[in-house]
């Protein structure tokens, strides 16, 4: 490496000793971190005053077992029996008279309980999981959907929500029949 | 992002009934302000942020013993804290009847009625310009302009590769600073 005298280039005044700190300026605008001038700095939302200092308790609380009441049996025992005896009356008249109902079979639930089951449980499964489970060789279209889809209709629906469909090697005349 | 004591030796004690209670404590007073900001940047509101932060430290704390400890500890509950966020979303705007677009002019009109918003136009108009972008992007952008996390935090929590994220920011900021422009 020369040896630079000096002579023929002028530099300004305390050029090497302050390029270190520009250096890390110019990183440190140029770097992940830089702020963005349009934007607030601060998004305004707060929390309540003391709110973090009670969720622990609070929290536990949720968790904590909850405790039950006992309630001692032995002064009731005697009101127990009699109840006991006249709801064992009953039961045994009820038992013998009514006539033995049908079991609750699945048609027996309306169909707006079972869709919002599916509608309120979680699924962990996957799509990649879900298409293992359903054999997707083995199903057709038809299978899916109530109504018959017209060609016709699949092209409108591919013409409004792709992009490039005249990208799509489509051939329109072999679906129509 | 520092824990203050290390995740393998949290998750033992509390897998374990004797420390449990103990070892939980420390792990909601390590973690709840920075998930509360996190989730609170998703649904807004702060008595909704309550409810998802206390439903994800329960989360958290039955399911500890699921953690096989192949991500790290933080970046797991974030996890579980961004899926109960967008679940609740989600959720929100089944039981009203509403879609996720009426949703979010809804939620961003009661932000002009919170009283833990200290929200002038600006930043009011910055929850309308986030409100307007896909929710990825969105998210993305939050938890690295206003929640401070590194791109390879992040991309452990959402399970995306730096490169998508960096993306996905690009795009938001260009966004935001188009929307800034036009209102």
């Amino acid at each position: 490496m020369g040896k630079n005298k000096g002579d023929d280039f002028k530099l300004p005044e305390d050029y090497f000793a302050n390029f270190n700190a520009r250096l890390q300026e110019r990183i440190k605008a140029e770097g992940e971190d830089e702020t963005l001038s349009f934007l607030p700095k601060s998004d305004g939302f707060k929390a309540p005053d003391g709110y973090f200092d009670q969720l622990t308790e609070q929290l536990k609380q949720r968790l904590a077992p909850r405790e039950t009441k006992v309630i001692n049996l032995r002064t009731y025992r005697k009101v127990a029996y009699s109840v006991a005896a006249v709801a064992a009356i009953f039961i045994l008249v009820f038992v013998l008279k009514a006539p033995s109902e049908t079991p609750i079979e699945f048609s027996d639930l309306a169909n707006a309980e079972i869709a919002s089951y599916f509608e309120d449980t979680q699924w962990d499964v996957t799509t990649a999981q879900l298409a293992e489970i359903i054999p997707v060789e083995e199903v057709e279209l038809a299978d899916l959907v109530e109504t018959d889809l017209e060609s016709e209709n699949i092209l409108e629906y591919l013409d409004e929500n792709i992009e490039d469909i005249d990208e799509i090697d489509l051939n329109f005349e072999t679906y129509e029949e | 992002m520092q824990p203050l004591i290390a995740d393998e030796t949290l998750v033992a004690q509390l897998t374990r009934p004797e420390s449990r209670e103990k070892a939980f404590g420390v792990l909601v007073n390590t973690y709840k302000e920075r998930l509360y900001w996190h989730i609170r940047r998703i649904v807004l509101d702060h008595d909704d942020t309550d409810d998802v932060l206390q439903n994800t430290f329960i989360k958290i704390y039955r399911n500890i013993g699921g953690f096989k400890g192949d991500s790290k500890l933080y970046s797991w509950m974030y996890r579980i804290a961004t899926n109960e966020s967008l679940t609740f979303l989600k959720q929100r705007s089944k039981k009203s009847g509403i879609t996720d677009e009426e949703l979010k002019t809804r939620m961003i009109e009661n932000l002009e009625a919170d009283v833990y918003f200290e929200g002038d136009d600006i930043q009011l108009k910055l929850q309308q310009a986030l409100a307007t972008l896909p929710e990825k992007q969105k998210l993305v952008f939050n938890m690295k302009y206003y929640h401070e996390m590194k791109y390879d935090e992040i991309s452990e929590v959402l399970e995306t590769s730096v490169g998508a994220l960096k993306a996905s920011y690009h795009l938001a900021v260009k966004k935001l600073e188009a929307y800034f422009k036009e209102h």
